[in-house]
């Protein structure tokens, strides 16, 4: 239980923080195509918050 | 290869007159970045473009013009043309070539308009040939009114019950619709009509029945089709000869106007000149024998400073400032080979490395592939990922897919590797049994070894299972994240050394391997006390030594950084408990590999299959679970490139990279001619 709600958890709010700096992202590469590389990181970067419940998700699944 | 290459600042002066040939040979020489000139200097103006700039910038408009209406595109191109061959009568040509070619189009154009003309009034007669009149007979009455158009029922009862004295005539199909009133019922009669949709179209003012006028329409514009396609042959024929030439002349007018305006990037005086540029160390000698030998000594190339990888450290702050907006200038020109070079677009995409740091480019090349085929980890993708990937290294030309294409193709070896020797799996099967999981070796009914015997070595095929040695892979990721930032470490160690000496390189850099390793140790302590369950003393020995490694490395970076470098621990173990996501994408591939197998499998021989054909399933449910495979690992594999791909460049540009690359350095562009549709057999190049 308290393993999916872990996943569940982070994975809705990567997600709506990667919503953020997407469309901001992409507004900043219509005005500087060069941009791609750094708005393809920024991007990624709150996928860390849902590999860190992902982490913390199997530890609590390890442990029962 | 993984410096920049080291750059010499020159400077070229001369007598103005030379600055011609001087521009000339500076762009055979390929190898001097221009830095362009700023108007502060006292005595110096900016220079005039060359006087043949105006006259080609000229050419190029009519030809660009030329090229529009010819709509010539790069692949009408056929074989590429000689400078000397273009330069004979280009002028002649160019106005020769605008007279046909403008006339041509005229022509087409004239010939479209009337078809287009035509075609509207043959529209408006097939409206007409429906009804029986001749066209004369529709107008010209004094007490009568005419209605012709379009309706979308039978109006005629309507018509008759509205003005009693109308005549009316539909057409077969009911929707066209000639009413003749008194002009006294007209207002009743038209709304009358109007109750029916009525839309007015006016009868044409021709004579004679619209059948035959049809008909004469119709033959007109077949001669017009005719002229027109006979146009655009013309015009086709036109691009197809000249196309070649069109190109070729506008390259060569484009290189001829940007060799005419680098003056505009260049100091002057009334009589002399100055140029300011870098060169590469290594080329110097060559440059300076170059201009020595061909200019005859009417040019001067003095060397101002070959570029240290040091900053150097004045106190006076105005000083320091100014010299980092010299610093900031010193192009980049990486030097890395073939295989390399592919990656360099990677790196680049980030930002252009600075010219005193390393090339993070190589580094890249080493770990990507590995971190892609860790995350697809199976033999059944790796192979086809290696195929495309070799297929678009052949086709490809952008960069972009050229970058992807590499990825695939070094990412698809490693997964092959991984696939085979790591994980033991193809398509989310292990070849072997392991945990009564299906695997290649029951579903075939052969017998696989777990392990094969080569030159007296046992190589194992699978040593984990991604669903099922959940915990050693995550472990393993965490220790590759710990090297891999210890990478890092080491190459922010040397960029702060080269930068700022020693000391700095050790405050800043040194502390956090510290921290880094303590840490390391404080994990392996911590998965004996909590995870294996083993008892531990906290005299343990790696406690001992973890404990004051952190700590001196923590007031380290104190004094190096500032209170910044507390905050950032807690960023340090986040940076290594992300690359745990190396190990998790493989997984959650392998769990959606796992349900599309079930699915497919049980389609095909019900809940209790082992062997293929064991039970004997018919064609349609074959076929299906067929269907079922292909297209579930076809996604598979289509997410393994968006997100394999993504995160391992991720944890490049993220984790790797902020250990020490700063970027925004500026990338070398020498002077250079690049041609694509000329040759140039005569020049003087050496």
């Amino acid at each position: 239980m308290s393993a999916a709600v872990a996943v569940a958890v982070t994975g809705l709010a990567s997600a709506w923080a990667e919503k953020e700096i997407a469309s901001a992202a992409v507004g900043a590469m219509a005005e500087n195509e060069k941009l791609f590389g750094k708005g393809l990181i920024l991007t990624v970067i709150p996928e860390t918050i849902v590999i860190f419940g992902m982490v913390v998700a199997i530890l609590l699944w390890l442990n029962m | 290869m993984l410096l920049p290459k080291q750059m010499t600042r020159v400077l070229i002066v001369g007598s103005r007159g030379a600055l011609k040939d001087t521009i000339e040979v500076l762009y055979q020489l390929e190898s001097a970045h221009l830095i362009d000139f700023s108007a502060e200097e006292e005595g110096f103006s900016l220079g005039a473009p060359l006087p043949e700039s105006s006259e080609a910038s000229q050419k190029l408009l009519k030809l660009r013009s030329l090229e529009k209406d010819m709509g010539i595109d790069d692949e009408d191109v056929r074989g590429q043309m000689d400078i000397s061959q273009i330069e004979e009568d280009l002028t002649q040509t160019i106005i020769g070539l605008e007279a046909e070619i403008t006339g041509a189009t005229e022509s087409k154009n004239r010939v479209a308009v009337r078809i287009n003309e035509l075609e509207a009034d043959k529209a408006v007669l097939q409206n007409f040939q429906a009804l029986p009149l001749n066209l004369e007979l529709y107008r010209d009455y004094d007490s009568l009114k005419v209605f012709t158009g379009k309706v979308r029922g039978d109006p005629t009862a309507a018509l008759k019950a509205a003005a009693p004295q109308s005549e009316v005539f539909i057409s077969e199909n009911g929707d066209f619709v000639a009413t003749f009133v008194t002009k006294a019922q007209a207002d009743e009669a038209q709304r009358a009509l109007v109750q029916f949709g009525f839309t007015e179209v006016p009868a044409p003012l021709d004579s004679g029945s619209p059948q035959q006028l049809v008909a004469k329409t119709d033959e007109e514009l077949v001669a017009l089709r005719s002229s027109l396609d006979e146009a655009e042959k013309k015009l086709d024929n036109l691009k197809e000869k000249h196309a070649t030439f069109v190109k070729a002349a506008d390259e060569h007018l484009s290189i001829i106007v940007e060799k005419a305006e680098t003056p505009l990037r260049v100091g002057t005086t009334e009589y002399t000149f100055a140029m300011d540029a870098w060169v590469p160390t290594s080329e110097m000698p060559r440059v300076e024998k170059a201009i020595t030998e061909r200019l005859g000594g009417k040019v001067h190339l003095e060397t101002m400073e070959v570029m240290a990888r040091r900053e150097s450290h004045s106190h006076h702050e105005e000083e320091e400032e100014h010299h980092e907006t010299k610093v900031e200038e010193i192009p980049s020109k990486l030097e890395n080979n073939r295989v390399v070079k592919k990656f360099e677009f990677m790196a680049q995409m980030l930002s252009t490395p600075k010219y005193r740091e390393l090339d993070p480019t190589f580094t890249m090349m080493i770990t990507l592939p590995i971190f892609f085929g860790l995350m697809v980890g199976d033999i059944g993708y790796g192979i086809p990922f290696i195929i495309l990937g070799w297929i678009g290294l052949k086709k490809c030309v952008t960069n972009e897919w050229r970058t992807i294409s590499t990825l695939l193709f070094f990412g698809g070896i490693w997964a092959s590797i991984f696939g085979i020797f790591l994980f033991g799996e193809a398509y989310g099967i292990h070849f072997a049994e392991q945990h009564h999981d299906m695997s290649w070796s029951s579903l075939l009914g052969v017998h696989l070894p777990h392990e094969i015997a080569i030159g007296g070595f046992e190589i194992p095929l699978g040593i984990y299972s991604k669903l099922h040695n959940v915990k050693e892979i995550l472990y393993m990721t965490v220790w590759i994240g710990i090297a891999h930032l210890f990478m890092g470490f080491c190459i922010g160690f040397y960029n702060k050394s080269i930068r700022y000496g020693l000391k700095h390189a050790v405050v800043e850099k040194i502390s956090w391997l510290m921290i880094l390793i303590g840490g390391a140790l404080l994990l392996l302590f911590m998965v004996d006390a909590m995870i294996r369950g083993i008892e531990v003393s906290l005299m343990d020995i790696r406690m001992l030594v973890a404990i004051p490694l952190m700590l001196v490395g923590v007031v380290m970076a104190y004094l190096g950084e500032g209170a910044g470098a507390i905050l950032e621990l807690p960023g340090l173990m986040g940076n290594i408990i992300s690359y745990t996501r190396l190990g998790a994408i493989g997984m959650s591939k392998a769990g959606l590999a796992l349900a599309f197998n079930t699915i497919a499998f049980e389609v095909m021989w019900g809940h209790d299959f082992h062997v293929i054909g064991s039970n004997s399933g018919d064609t349609i449910m074959l076929i299906a679970a067929l269907g079922i495979f292909l297209i579930g690992h076809l996604t598979i594999f289509v997410l393994a490139i968006i997100s394999a791909g993504l995160h391992s460049l991720r944890l490049h540009y993220v984790e790797f990279f902020m250990k020490f690359y700063e970027g925004g350095g500026v990338e070398f562009k020498p002077l250079k001619v690049i041609r694509k549709y000329t040759t140039e057999k005569n020049g003087v190049s050496e």
